[in-house]
């Protein structure tokens, strides 16, 4: 008897994903090489985790990585045509997972290594520099918001990972284990807009919180009042001061004022 | 830059081979390259500018591995609409997928998973190529994949699936010989019957690639070299349908470029012979 296409399909699906054995009557000869499809459903998912969190794999060894990838595959079925997002969810997960959550500083490197790869191959966008800021009416200023680079991110950890990370990106034995932080610290990450080579820098306290709260829509004059919190006197110049840097690093695609009858033009 | 043709011979494009492939650029040890779609879908940075620094020197084609063509899900409208920016930015000679389903129920699992070969199959595939080619506003072409089950259901060999699709969505094959090889040897049919089954006018392009023997069955790989028994298909295949652009891939245990254009060059010989012997 002939089974619907659709249901064939989904009994297929229902065996790599979770095991059962529906699918088996439909093959020919009880398809004894379905394993190689069961198989090269998690390793070639684990090899693609092994490619975007190269630092994760060094902290964890080669065991424990793949006891880590397999048991992320299993919770995490890729829903995505590119095989380069399937690391998307892989900080998140390892950070709540109870057989590693009592190591924080995994889920600190995995994501900071995501954030890396964002990096490298965000898409392209518009990149302003200071001249764009000329062209603002004064009375547009308090509206103003800034729309950053699509490469541009910022990754909050109680590790400083970045030392370990880079020993390993460079094919090198980090010395040591990431150290934890007094407190919780910021890292900018993008990519150079010339040579395109991915960056980080960790941001003072105060940086961290304008980052964040332009990133999140904050106007010009929200992001004052922000500032103004710690340093009411010198808030305005902090505000400039950091707009200046995010410009030359390349970090803001795009100025907008809502509610104003300004809009930046093509060029700005 | 044009979409031009594919002519000769040419490689998958892989990233560490981005440097090698502009600095031979006046030698042409490699005519041409191929990329994996996805791997430039709705990307920038480096990237995109390697491989539009390639595309300059090149003609390119362009391969995807996850259109899933014969799934039972929708058509996805955003990965179509990405596809055909990707398209319209590169301008490839052939753009290609393969002839599977790579998942279903909003899943896509990453593998080339097989498809029974019925009239239900052709209808629904078929109708599935013929709405992406509307869409993308040209012909496709897919790739047969290596399989290791087949289905009670199946009611036809998969050359004759093969030709039934090509006609009846008027799209075109890119042949995968190592496929052929490796399909032939899992299920036990006829690899020479497969090539004489299948139309020669629709193949634009043949893949070479290597495999894993596992002793009662063969695994396609991409990480190793092309073994003889491929070499002679490959052979058999241009004696049947003359010269057709022809590539290796390689997608693990990458060697250096050197070494995959000298094994370019074998094919080149290979193609070479296979046609002086046809015309003796």
């Amino acid at each position: 008897m002939t089974i619907e296409l659709p249901i064939l399909q989904t009994k297929f699906q229902d065996r790599l994903l979770s095991g059962t054995e529906g699918i088996h009557q439909h093959l020919a000869d009880g398809g004894p090489f379905m394993k190689v499809y069961e198989y090269a459903y998690v390793a070639r998912q684990q090899e693609i985790l092994a490619e975007q969190f190269p630092a994760v794999h060094t902290l964890l060894g080669d065991e424990r990585f793949a006891q880590a990838t397999a048991a992320y595959v299993l919770a995490h079925p890729p829903s995505v045509r590119s095989a380069r997002w399937i690391g998307d969810h892989f900080a998140g997960w390892i950070a709540k997972n109870a057989a590693w959550s009592d190591q924080p500083m995994l889920a600190d490197m995995a994501a900071f290594e995501w954030a890396l790869g964002l990096a490298f191959d965000a898409p392209d966008d518009e990149i302003l520099n200071m001249d764009a800021l000329a062209t603002v009416p004064p009375d547009v200023w308090p509206a103003l918001t800034f729309q950053m680079h699509p490469a541009m991110h910022v990754v909050t950890l109680g590790y400083d990972v970045t030392t370990f990370q880079q020993a390993v990106a460079g094919d090198s034995k980090p010395d040591e284990l990431p150290t934890a932080l007094e407190t919780p610290r910021s890292w900018a990450v993008w990519r150079n807009p010339e040579t395109l080579i991915v960056r980080y820098r960790d941001l003072a306290t105060s940086e961290a919180i304008a980052l964040t709260a332009v990133r999140a829509g904050a106007t010009f004059a929200a992001l004052c009042e922000f500032l103004a919190e710690d340093d009411p006197e010198n808030a305005h110049v902090m505000a400039a001061g950091f707009l200046r840097e995010w410009l030359d690093a390349g970090w803001i695609s795009g100025l907008g004022a809502e509610g104003m009858s300004w809009a930046p033009t093509a060029g700005d | 830059m044009n979409e031009g043709v594919l002519q000769g011979f040419g490689l998958g494009l892989r990233p560490q081979h981005f440097p090698d492939a502009i600095r031979t650029a006046p030698e042409r040890p490699v005519d041409w390259f191929e990329i994996i779609s996805e791997n430039f879908m709705h990307v920038g940075g480096m990237p995109m500018r390697n491989l539009m620094n390639v595309r300059e020197l090149y003609p390119m084609a362009m391969h995807g591995v996850s259109l899933s063509i014969g799934s039972p899900d929708a058509l996805d409208d955003d990965y179509l609409a990405k596809l055909k920016i990707l398209v319209n930015r590169v301008e490839p000679a052939v753009v290609s997928d393969h002839l599977c389903w790579t998942g279903a129920h909003g899943k896509n699992l990453h593998d080339l998973l097989p498809l029974p070969l019925t009239e239900e199959t052709l209808n629904h595939v078929a109708d599935r190529v013929m709405r992406v080619q509307d869409r993308l506003g040209r012909r496709i072409a897919l790739e047969n994949t290596s399989t290791y089950v087949t289905f009670k259901d199946d009611a036809m060999t998969e050359w004759a699936f093969i030709a039934g699709l090509l006609k009846k969505a008027d799209c075109l094959l890119l042949l995968d010989v190592n496929n052929v090889y490796v399909s032939a040897f899992n299920h036990g049919f006829d690899a020479h019957a497969y090539l004489d089954g299948i139309p020669a006018s629709r193949i634009c392009q043949i893949h070479l690639a290597g495999h894993e023997n596992n002793g009662d069955h063969i695994v396609d790989t991409h990480d190793a070299p092309v073994v003889d028994g491929v070499w002679s298909l490959y052979a058999e295949a241009i004696k049947r349908y003359g010269s057709v652009p022809t590539m290796i891939e390689r997608d693990g245990n990458i060697p250096p470029f050197a070494d995959l254009v000298a094994e370019l060059d074998t094919a080149r010989r290979t193609a070479a012979r296979a046609v002086a012997d046809t015309a003796a």
